[in-house]
């Protein structure tokens, strides 16, 4: 019986019992702290034997072997380079501790470092790292492997394509999740499963990330999707120190005493991690043995992933809506980026198109001439840094197909392989060794089939091709082959009756090419708008179109209520009602607001969309320009300053108060009468950042409030030089000089400027502010101390007055 | 000496309560209008679009220590009588930089010289939470590794430019991690460049240490 078969049948019966610590139990073994565990096995073999014997005895089904950092990564920095020998003998010791009573899982841990896109090795040197290590266990005789304590989604990638390339032996991967319930890389628990069982992982679970509490969580969280055994390796709790020994604080027999609810949860295969001793895995048998686990509730699922979520393509989700704007066609900037090897407009096209509702991005980098592989595999390696959606690999290239999928750190969805037999033939086995989900293009080499009785043969035809490979309902996506109406009055209602038939009697998902439906006629949109909203009706799951249409993106949220794809109504409710934000009235008096007070109220709001148009209204209404600056927008902007001081108004609020302010004085200022207070002679105020610094943004805000307030500000930047400083006060004569600083290390150049002020004879005031300067400080180099902008405008008036009465 | 670790993007949530403290969001006391809240959500969102994270690690033993300062297994030496406190109980440091990256400085520089100076002090908060959150996500790494070792990191790290730990140790920092590598530039003040950049050092401890204190 082959150990794929054996497991199973266990599993039919009973879980299967997994080993416990081995790091733990070498510690209280005897191996000092700092030593390297696997060289320290080979030095002192009887003891890692010991450890796997008592496992055995105690009814361990499978040991791991001591190899957890047996790679060529870790071991290099002990100076052992042999890797492929370690791990054959080590495979050896365990094997001949434990003969035939127990298998024996060759142990794969992490690298320790982190893999391309979200690190710095690349994915094949990892893979290839892997292999090496995967070779010497083979070697030594291990009868499956496990990979384990990943938390990178990618290494485990990495390390499951390296195992599955040399053997086809029982595969388990189990990673290891925070408290929060992702990996340290980002991955939940549900999401690691979809990419992990679909890339042909024959078991998937986690392993040391709680004691065994924390863990049932994240077991709860991937049964439902899960067509593998899940594996479970908790900790015996988290390490305490008793006499200045360290123990773990949970006993064997409350260690155990979760085992039930483990395989209520849905648990198939269970052992310990960290702090377990053979005690615990003797009383977790007792306690489980008579428990038949509960076997994988699904055989396939619908679902893609990135490395940070999940789509689950469910019957009555809303319709899915895949980014078409990642496709160099008729955009030149993208077309000349992708061939530069810059991501600036690919990043900017994701993240706007998941900002309009993209549920999912398609991927196309066809440059005419271009070498599309590597295209594609500078673009798969940056797209899973800067956005967590999904993405649907779009080429005619088999190559670059190929390198996305074997790159991507989730389950992606391949557009498309058709009954183009060439493509078929090399296309089926790529999908499938990746685990992708395919979108089913119902043509051949010989035609473009008209009609959906022609199509729907052709997508039964390939659907018994990739079945052969092992692909269900569940991992297609049938496409209704859209042509334009401009041709062929009949094209639409082909593809909707082949949606029709595809979602309804073949049970399959089904997506949508929108725009081609409208290619040649005017005013697209509306029949776009229209055709998706009538596909919606027959099923369909997904279309690929653009997202920032704002009439297609309305009509879909429609149709998904109308469609009960839209539970409770709660996304068409959120999309539709409370657009408009209601201004809460601060200062409302009975009758509603007056033209002035709404100019008050858009200073206080930081209005700055309507605050001119406001002004224009108070104008018109028979306000002076002149009052409503001096009457309506000063007292505003001072009621910012005071709420801001009270801590009800927070810094933005108190920057869009005084932007608002800004603007509209730029607007009134050349209304104002001569007499007016703002057209008369402003005080200057210089204000620079000092030499080494280049935090400027607190010196921006202290410029705008002074603005508002009446100043002449001239702002000389950041990282300015005292001698320019100087400079300009000689030249400007201001009344004031502000100076700011945001470090330790810069505040002491604010010194250097007042001395060089003052052995020139200049006899301004100073007002000095920043992160780090205090009062004292500020005292001591003689300047004056502003803590914020607030108080920078108060201090400032005063001093003014004071300059204005002594010249 | 372990090999160089280097984070090409690191992925976590924004730490949304310590940049509303940042902003001087007090609870129950700051009043915000259901719009002003939105459209600083809104900055939110794009503060993050345009952040990327990437960092650094390196374990490296400490060679001599005394109490003026400390030296590395590399030769690098490291004069600060804090930090050698600080250091006391370890034998092993982890040296981290991490980065936003340019972009969100760009976004910052545009809007506050006049753009939107709203939306730039809330990007600019946004990047220095983050940038520093990056870093306890590197601790983060480190410890789930070292726990396997019975070994903790230092639950604080130190900075290069406190107390007497002169900012010029930064561009020894600098150097061993090669951040260069990840787009981080040095100037001849030893400040980071992009802004939202920054180093640390931690600390390893043997477990006992911990639960002593």
């Amino acid at each position: 019986m082959s150990i794929k078969n054996k497991i199973n049948s266990i599993l039919e019966k009973r879980a299967l019992i997994l080993d416990g610590a081995t790091g733990t139990e070498l510690q209280r073994r005897g191996m000092p702290v700092g030593a390297c565990p696997e060289v320290w096995c080979l030095e002192n073999p009887r003891i890692i034997q010991a450890i796997h014997s008592d496992y055995r005895r105690s009814g361990a089904d499978v040991v791991y072997t001591c190899t957890f950092g047996a790679n060529r990564l870790k071991m290099e920095q002990y100076n052992v380079h042999n890797i492929k020998d370690i791990n054959r003998r080590l495979a050896g010791l365990s094997r001949d501790a434990v003969g035939k009573k127990a298998m024996v899982a060759g142990d794969i841990g992490p690298t320790g470092q982190f893999i391309k896109p979200f690190g710095d090795i690349d994915f094949e040197e990892a893979v290839d790292v892997f292999k090496e290590q995967a070779m010497g266990l083979l070697e030594g005789g291990v009868d499956l492997f496990v990979i384990e304590t990943m938390i990178d989604i990618q290494e485990a990638r990495a390390a499951l394509i390296a195992v599955k390339e040399i053997t086809d032996l029982f595969v388990m991967v189990t990673l290891t999740f925070e408290e929060d319930g992702r990996t340290l890389g980002g991955t939940d628990p549900a999401t690691a499963l979809i990419t992990l069982q679909s890339l042909g992982a024959d078991a998937v679970g986690c392993n040391c990330s709680t004691g065994p509490e924390g863990m049932l969580g994240f077991i709860a969280a991937m049964k439902p999707y899960a067509k593998v055994p899940l594996v479970a390796k908790p900790n015996a709790g988290m390490p305490e120190i008793i006499d200045n020994k360290t123990v773990f604080d949970m006993p064997p027999a409350r260690f155990a005493s979760f085992g039930k609810e483990y395989i209520s949860t849905g648990i198939n295969i269970l052992g310990g991690c960290c702090g377990t001793t053979p005690d615990h895995i003797r009383e977790l048998k007792k306690e489980i043995q008579e428990e038949k686990p509960i076997s994988p509730l699904v055989k396939s699922i619908s679902a893609l992933s990135s490395a940070g979520k999940s789509i689950f393509l469910e019957e009555n989700r809303p319709l899915c809506i895949v980014g078409e704007r990642i496709n160099p066609t008729g955009k030149k900037a993208l077309q000349q980026e992708l061939l530069d090897g810059k991501m600036s407009i690919v990043r900017e096209l994701a993240s706007e198109q998941k900002r309009n509702g993209a549920v999912l991005l398609d991927v196309n980098v066809g440059v005419p001439g271009a070498d599309e592989e590597k295209i594609m595999r500078n673009v798969i390696n940056f797209l899973p840094t800067v956005t967590d959606l999904p993405l649907v690999i779009d080429s005619s290239k088999i190559e670059a197909i190929e390198k996305a999928l074997r790159l991507y750190p989730g389950r992606a969805l391949l557009n498309s392989i058709s009954g183009e037999e060439k493509k078929l033939k090399r296309l089926l086995p790529i999908a499938a060794k990746y685990g992708a989900m395919f979108i089913l293009l119902p043509l051949t080499d010989k035609e473009i089939p008209a009609t959906a009785r022609r199509r729907k043969e052709i997508i039964q035809s390939v659907f018994k091709e990739a079945a052969l490979l092992g692909f269900a309902r569940d991992d297609i996506v049938v496409d209704g082959l859209v042509m334009t109406v401009a041709s062929d009055s009949a094209a639409a209602l082909e593809t909707l009756k082949t949606i029709e038939w595809s979602s309804n009697k073949f049970r399959c998902n089904t997506v949508i090419g929108l725009s081609n439906v409208s290619f040649g006629m005017p005013q697209r949109k509306w029949i776009n708008a229209t055709f998706l909203a009538m596909a919606g009706a027959m099923g369909l799951t997904m279309a690929i179109a653009n997202p920032s249409s704002e009439e297609m993106m309305n009509i879909k949220t429609a149709a998904d209520l109308l469609t009960q794809k839209d539970k409770d109504a709660t996304s068409f409710i959120s999309c539709f009602s409370g657009i408009s934000p209601s201004v809460t009235p601060l200062i409302k008096g009975e009758g509603g607001f007056s033209p002035e007070q709404k100019v008050f109220q858009a200073v206080l709001d930081g209005n700055r969309e309507e605050i001119i148009d406001l002004a224009k209204e108070a104008l018109s209404s028979g306000a002076a320009a002149d009052r409503l600056v001096q009457d309506v927008m000063v007292p505003a902007i001072v009621r910012v300053g005071d709420l801001f001081d009270k801590r009800e108004y927070f810094l933005p609020q108190l920057v869009a108060g005084a932007e608002a302010m800004k603007k509209g004085l730029e607007y009134l200022t050349p209304l104002l009468g001569k007499d007016s207070p703002e057209q008369k002679k402003k005080e200057i105020i210089l204000l620079a950042t000092v030499k080494g610094d280049i935090h400027d943004i607190g010196k921006n805000i202290v410029s705008l409030m002074l603005r508002n307030h009446g100043f002449n500000i001239i702002d000389l930047g950041k990282d300015v030089p005292a001698e320019e400083i100087i400079k300009r006060i000689k030249l400007s004569q201001p009344a004031i000089v502000g100076l700011s600083a945001l470090m330790t290390t810069t505040m002491v150049n604010m010194k250097d400027v007042i001395e060089l002020a003052r052995a020139e004879g200049l006899d301004c005031k100073f007002i000095v502010g920043g992160a780090v300067v205090s009062r004292s400080f500020a005292h001591s180099i003689g300047a004056e101390y502003a803590k914020n902008g607030v108080g920078a405008v108060r201090l400032a008036r005063r001093l003014c007055e004071e300059f204005l009465d002594t010249n | 000496m372990n090999r160089l670790v280097f984070f090409n993007s690191i992925n976590i949530p924004a730490p949304k309560e310590h940049i509303y403290g940042r902003l001087g969001y007090r609870k129950g006391k700051t009043r915000l209008l259901p719009h002003q809240e939105e459209e600083i959500e809104h900055y939110f969102e794009d503060a993050l679009t345009l952040i990327n994270l990437r960092g650094a690690g390196i374990r490296i033993p400490i060679k001599e220590k005394i109490s003026s300062g400390i030296v590395l297994s590399t030769g690098a030496a490291f004069e600060s009588k804090r930090l050698s406190a600080f250091l006391k109980n370890c034998h092993e440091i982890v040296l981290m930089g991490a980065t936003a990256g340019g972009d969100i400085i760009e976004a910052v520089r545009k809007d506050s010289t006049g753009n939107n100076l709203t939306r730039a002090v809330v990007f600019d908060a946004v990047g220095g939470e983050i940038v520093d959150a990056s870093l306890d996500w590197i601790m983060d790494y480190y410890n789930r590794e070292l726990r396997r070792e019975n070994k903790h990191l230092t639950a604080m790290r130190f900075s290069a430019g406190y107390h007497d730990f002169l900012l010029e140790n930064q561009k020894i920092i600098y150097d061993i991690l090669q951040l260069r590598h990840i787009g981080i530039k040095i100037d001849e003040n030893f400040i980071l460049r992009p802004e939202k950049s920054v180093t640390a050092i931690a600390g390893i401890e043997d477990i006992k240490y911990q639960n002593e204190k």
